[in-house]
């Protein structure tokens, strides 16, 4: 058994054990789960000391690392020939970073879910099984594994939202199914026509490996999605139509305007630890796809359709950060505010330039970072009061001193302030996005200098909303009654806020920490896109 | 020379009645006579028909051996009726519709 | 001191650096009393402007030290990033860590009493950091990240008392100003970067660096393989002086500086006179070759405009502060306009000799503000205690604040044997000499600096006149003689310390000319516009002599007795006290119309795109009803129907089956006949 299989099976094993653990125990089921999430924690810190910067991965299996490959299912269809799905786990640059991500956001998430009272046995099963679905997406290479996994992550997350959340949590719950569920159907229809394309050169059987369907060769002659056959459907390339149907797919679940509605309904419904996993892993499942999937496996779509892709990334900047300009509800602030960071994502990797795509990468590690910390200071707050409406609050700095530096260090650092990851992140996807013209004419040079007025939106949110809720002499809504129960953060909290802070302050003064990671993987990537 | 058609209609006149009978009267016996009068009716085609036989009077044999068994018939059917009395009190075949079920 | 190697010098560069980040963190993270930290900070700083005086010593006209070190790498480039200390950072090395260390030793006073000192040393620490960073870094990525934490922290200090609405008011519209700002500086990255594929000052900027190398032909720019449209050189100059313009609070983007008034005095001396709103000048000089002509035009009539403007608006305010800002405000659009005209030595010149009286000024409205405040305190009076139509005759109680602040003006108006004199001049004439190069229009720039600098005169003799001639007005407004004490010793030696800088000596030892001046002689870029003897002689003679003629009028008006004319309902007058109504129009027309789009945009989500959803949501409800209906309706209606018509069938045979033995017989016999007659027909037919 590899890592790789520890990390995804191990919160399984922790989740059916608190299934059989008595009632009785249920205060002590959280200590289960966290010793599960550190354990995991270790395994990933380890993994990433051990990474080798100089294995690329992307398309070829020699260059992933922990690689586990067990032939899972195979079954005779006859004249349909033989079905190879494969247990096929490896990572490489793109997707290490993310199991590293994962753990410390499940490790925060559990910490803020320590006062959660309802029916604990079901909540603690069934987050662990999001923190297995999750490992398993970033490490699957399987596409068939990876749909799987892909799946999996809903259950858990309609559940957690449907009844741990507030109060039009159904709705919401409801909502955030449906539209990733639209995407994920036809993302199937995809994989089967992938499945009949490809065949295993080793085997002659058509698979799911997802290396052999990024190597044109592999493709048997005259079959849908082949390159040199071009066939058609409704007169639009069949290449095309599946990259759109992949992208859409993954880009409701990055979110991208005008896909993203599910994302602040399902952000102030969710109970705080749900809202950190969504905002710090699962968006960036979204932008982990674009590029595993997406880019390399429809490389010459990929290149066709990067100035659309580019444009969406620049509206979603702009239109996420103007609506998070008109919010009153601090947490739907900052669900719109993670439509607009994550329109860098997609800005910087419709640039296909290596400072672009590492921008987006960095972007999307830093933003999981900074999501989280920021989804954890609204639940100090809605935990406290249980109300969040930004006029309700006012001069908080004076009762909650700490968690005021707290909420100056979240907010600057996810507006871009030099010295934390976002800063870096935001200014490569856009210098990447800049280059694009030059290097390789994809995008036009005004999307990054319109993508950059974003970060003076986002300063204007953020320091506005500084400025209403905790500047000026204390007036709270809740009067005095508020100001007994808003007591500052306490040792748990400081500990999981400071463990953000410094992992985004860490990467945002050595960014080499990250680049160097991903650095061949994402020149790999480069290169497979234009061979073709 | 009575022609064939004055005995076919005798007969019919008889089955007729024996056919009304059997179907309309509220009384066993009553039926058990109707069947007769069909019975004879037939036997007496049987005879009218043996003047046109190529063989000897086989109509009549016919009809002496119908009329034995009639006789023969009657004594069962009486038998019948005698234990439908002793079982439902009654020999009104109206009132025994024991089939429906 | 020559035995210093290039290692060590960047080393101790370093060092100097990063101890004022060392005092931030470590005031902080290391819990003790709310007033911990003075000594540290101190400490802090005035080792750090030791090495500072070590290094100037060491790199002043000498070898530039340059070192480097990989930061990270990213596709194929290798990100690098060093020290650059030439003589332009080296001198902004020392003025900056001298003027920090005289503000913090005034500060032990100043903010005497205050009960979260704390923070005040942890951010001056933060400040003085991202200051020195951004002086000695080679690499304009990381020049961008100290341009903007020198913005975060000067974000802290304005919002220091954040109780008070209108500091955090003015600290939000700095921080976005400058964030606006920023956006150019990106622009101008992203557009370097594009084209030579480094970010490295030296290699881009030096003689004979990359953009000396670049040339333009026709429409396109080309660098070795790399090209893109001319205009984009254009623009990536503009992108950068766009920078600097709100740095540097140049129209339009000036705003922010007033406002940023409400911070401390100290801090509005260190950060918005003498350091930080230099950084715009400061970041023009070091990349200066990117700039062509076009874009140099620019700068220098936004340079004149704002100096003139600024100076319009420094005539009616009554804020003692304001009146300094606004001043601050026009000196640096003085130093812009000496950058456009290619005077880029004496900007700098004038950067340093600013930074000194600015400083001084400011310091100086500090200890009288100080003193007020104090009054207002201990007697529990009700007056605004920066209001210059509330002081008055304030040189008897406070005789070295006074002399100090009067030397001070002296060297803002630029009257003779004072720093300002030098510099200012140099400007002029220099920018004179441009204008009589490029032709008559150009002439109107000189021409709006010339007025901006007569009113400078005007408006400082008016500051002076109102705040320590004549009697104090508060004893009229409350009818009793109050009295005030001179400042306490640590500010006033700071005061006296800056007051010996605003005179000539140190700068140069002909009070009359500035071409000997040593800053002038040891920055490396010379103007190549001829020279025009006539204007040497002529122009500071001008310029002194309306001086003096407005600094008299100025005693006639408001010396002794005021005797001012009113103006106060005349147009001119509001618009000047209104600040050109600037910050109506921008509120109007980019904080409503922001807002106003944000609010479009959010009700154009709930209802045009979650609309939609809802809607589509309601289409499969719909869908779904119909679908059900017709489920219930038409296919289970089939099944049913073939049931029921079975069943009605069922029912009415049922009634045949009477189990009377005589119905099946008459139904046999009926059979029968039908049989026979169907039978009969049929052969029949």
């Amino acid at each position: 058994m590899s890592l790789l299989s520890l990390l995804i099976f191990l919160p399984i094993v922790a989740g059916i054990l608190i299934l059989l653990l008595p009632s009785a125990w249920q205060q002590r089921y959280k200590y289960v789960a966290l010793g599960a999430v550190l354990l995991q924690m270790l395994i990933s810190a380890y993994i990433y000391i051990n990474f080798d910067n100089t294995l690329s991965g992307i398309a070829d299996q020699s260059t992933f690392q922990l690689v586990e490959r067990i032939p899972w299912i195979r079954l005779n269809l006859g004249a349909l020939g033989n079905l190879e799905i494969d247990y096929f786990l490896g990572i490489d640059g793109l997707s290490m970073p993310f199991l590293v991500l994962t753990s410390l956001v499940m490790l925060v998430a559990l910490l803020a879910s320590w006062d959660i009272q309802k029916n604990l046995k079901g909540y603690f099963a069934l987050f662990l099984l999001l923190d297995c679905a999750v490992m398993g997406v970033f490490s699957a290479l399987d596409f068939f594994l990876f749909y799987i996994f892909y799946e999996l992550m809903l259950l858990p997350l309609y559940f957690l939202i449907g009844m741990w959340g507030g109060v039009r949590r159904e709705y919401a719950a409801i909502k955030f199914f449906l539209y990733t569920l639209l995407g994920s159907v036809f993302m199937l229809l995809v994989i089967i026509g992938l499945y009949f394309s490809v065949t295993d050169p080793e085997t002659g059987g058509h698979t799911f490996n997802m290396l052999h369907m990024m190597n044109p060769a592999n493709y048997a002659q005259d079959s849908i999605f082949s390159v040199i056959a071009g066939q058609e459907i409704f007169g639009v390339s069949a290449r095309l139509l599946a990259f759109i149907v992949l992208f859409v797919a993954f880009a409701i679940k990055v979110p991208i305007v005008p896909l993203h509605t599910w994302l602040p309904d399902a952000h102030v419904e969710a109970p705080t630890p749900v809202s950190i996993i969504l905002a710090g892993v699962l968006l960036k499942i979204g932008g982990y796809g674009i590029l595993r999937v997406c880019l390399s496996i429809f490389p010459d779509a990929a290149i066709q359709s990067a100035w659309w892709l580019g444009l969406i990334g620049v509206a979603s900047i702009l239109y996420g950060a103007l609506n998070a300009l008109a919010q009153r509800d601090l947490k739907r602030l900052i669900a719109y505010s993670s439509i607009s960071h994550m329109g860098f994502v997609l800005l910087g990797i419709a640039s296909a330039t290596s400072e672009g795509i590492s921008g987006a990468m960095m972007q999307m590690i830093s933003h999981g970072f900074l999501s989280s910390m920021l989804f954890f200071l609204v639940g100090v707050i809605y935990e406290r009061v249980h109300n969040r409406e930004i006029p309700n609050f006012r001069g908080l700095a004076l009762i909650m001193p700490r968690y005021t530096v707290f909420v100056m260090i979240a907010f600057f650092a996810s507006l871009g302030l030099p010295g934390f990851s976002a800063f870096i992140a935001e200014a490569f996807s856009l210098i990447g996005a800049f280059n694009s013209q030059s290097i390789n004419g994809l995008l036009p040079r005004w999307m990054a200098v319109a993508g950059s007025v974003g970060i003076l939106l986002g300063a204007s949110y953020l320091l506005w909303t500084l400025q209403r809720m905790f500047f000026g002499e204390t007036r709270l809504w809740g009067g005095d009654e508020w100001k007994a129960k808003l007591t500052d953060v306490n040792g748990r909290e400081v500990f999981a806020l400071t463990s953000l802070a410094l992992m985004s302050l860490a990467l945002g003064i050595l960014p080499s920490l990250a680049f160097d990671k991903m650095n061949a993987s994402v020149l790999e990537l480069i290169q497979l896109m234009n061979i073709r | 020379m009575i022609p064939l058609s004055h005995y076919m209609l005798i007969s019919a006149a008889l089955f007729s009645i024996g056919i009304y009978a059997v179907l309309s009267k509220r009384n066993a016996i009553m039926i058990l006579i109707g069947i007769e009068f069909m019975l004879n009716a037939a036997i007496l085609n049987f005879v009218a028909f043996s003047k046109h036989d190529k063989f000897a009077a086989s109509g009549q044999v016919f009809a002496l051996f119908a009329i034995v068994l009639a006789a023969a018939a009657v004594a069962v059917s009486l038998a019948i009726i005698l234990n439908v009395y002793k079982y439902y009190k009654t020999i009104d075949p109206t009132k025994i519709d024991k089939l429906r079920d | 001191m020559d035995t210093f190697t290039k290692e060590t010098i960047s080393l101790l560069a370093l060092i100097a650096t990063l101890l004022p980040l060392f005092s931030f963190a470590g005031i902080l993270l290391v819990p003790g009393s709310r007033d911990r930290g003075s000594f540290f900070s101190i400490l802090n700083i005035a080792t750090s402007l030791l090495i500072s005086v070590v290094i100037f010593l060491n790199v002043w006209n000498k070898q530039p030290i340059h070192q480097q070190f990989d930061w990270f790498i990213i596709g194929d480039w290798r990100f690098k990033i060093g020290i650059l200390i030439n003589n332009l950072s080296a001198l902004m090395l020392l003025l900056i860590s001298f003027i920090a260390t005289l503000v913090h030793v005034y500060s032990t006073k100043y903010m005497e009493g205050d009960p979260y000192i704390f923070r005040y040393w942890a951010y001056l620490g933060l400040f003085c950091f991202s200051m020195f960073g951004l002086v000695i870094t080679d690499n304009l990525l990381l020049l961008y990240m100290f341009w903007e934490l020198v913005g975060f922290s000067s974000y802290l200090l304005i919002g220091f008392w954040f109780t008070r609405e209108t500091a955090v008011q003015a600290n939000k519209k700095a921080f976005l100003m400058n964030r606006l700002g920023d956006l150019g500086f990106l622009t101008g990255i992203m557009i370097v970067f594009s084209q030579f594929q480094t970010l490295d000052v030296n290699l881009l900027f030096s003689e004979g660096g990359f953009f000396k190398r670049s040339l333009v032909q026709g429409d396109l720019w080309y660098f070795s393989s790399n090209h893109m449209p001319a205009v984009w050189l254009t623009i990536a100059g503009l992108a950068f002086f766009f920078g600097a313009t709100a740095k540097s609070a140049q129209f339009p983007l000036h705003t922010w500086l007033p406002d940023a008034m409400e911070g401390p005095t100290s801090v509005s001396s260190l950060i918005h006179a003498a350091t930080m709103v230099a950084a715009g000048v400061f970041l023009i000089a070091r990349i200066y070759p990117i700039f062509n002509p076009t874009v140099l035009i620019v700068i220098a009539s936004i340079g004149a405009f704002t100096a003139f403007m600024a100076a319009t608006i420094a005539l009616t305010q009554n804020d003692i502060k304001r009146i300094l800002a606004y001043s601050t405000i026009s000196q640096l659009g003085f130093m812009m306009l000496a950058m456009g005209v290619g005077a880029v030595a004496p900007a700098i010149f004038h950067l340093v000799t600013h930074a000194f009286f600015k400083c001084l000024l400011f310091l100086a409205a500090g200890a009288v503000i100080h003193e007020l405040h104090h009054l207002k305190d201990k007697k529990g009076l009700d007056f605004d205690h920066q209001d210059i139509r509330n002081m008055g005759g304030l040189r008897k109680f406070m005789p070295i604040t006074f002399i100090t602040m009067l030397l001070a003006s002296l060297a803002l108006i630029g009257l003779p044997f004072t720093s300002g004199y030098l510099s200012k001049d140099a400007i002029l004439i220099q920018s004179f000499e441009w204008a009589e190069s490029q032709g008559s229009i150009a002439r109107i720039i000189p021409y709006t600096a010339l007025f901006a600098s007569w009113m400078t005169a005007f408006y400082v003799a008016r500051l002076i006149f109102k705040v320590f001639f004549g009697e104090l007005r508060l004893n009229v407004l409350f009818g009793q003689a109050f009295s005030l004490h001179e400042a306490p010793v640590a500010m006033k030696s700071v005061l006296v310390v800056l007051a010996i800088f605003c005179l000539f000596p140190l700068f140069s030892l002909n009070p009359f000319h500035a071409s000997h001046a040593w800053i002038i002689e040891g920055l490396p870029y010379f103007s190549t516009t001829p020279t025009v003897e006539s204007y040497h002689i002529l122009i500071p003679a001008v310029v002194s002599i309306a001086a003096i003629i407005l600094i008299l009028i100025g005693y006639k008006w408001y010396g002794k007795n005021e005797k001012a004319p009113d103006y106060t309902k005349a147009a001119v007058f509001r618009f000047s006290q209104e600040q050109w109504y600037l910050n109506r129009l921008y509120k109007v027309m980019f904080v409503d119309s922001v807002l106003g789009l944000a609010r479009t945009a959010f009700s154009f989500d709930r209802t045009i795109v979650d609309g939609i959803v809802n809607f589509s949501g309601k289409i499969i409800i719909v869908l779904s009803a119909v679908s059900e209906w017709l489920d219930r309706k038409v296919v289970d209606g089939l099944v049913n129907g073939v049931a029921s018509v079975a069943r009605t069938i069922g029912n009415f045979v049922r009634h045949f089956q009477t189990g009377r033995l005589q119905h099946y017989l008459l139904f046999m016999i009926l059979i029968l006949l039908t049989f026979f007659v169907l039978k009969y027909f049929s052969q029949a037919i």
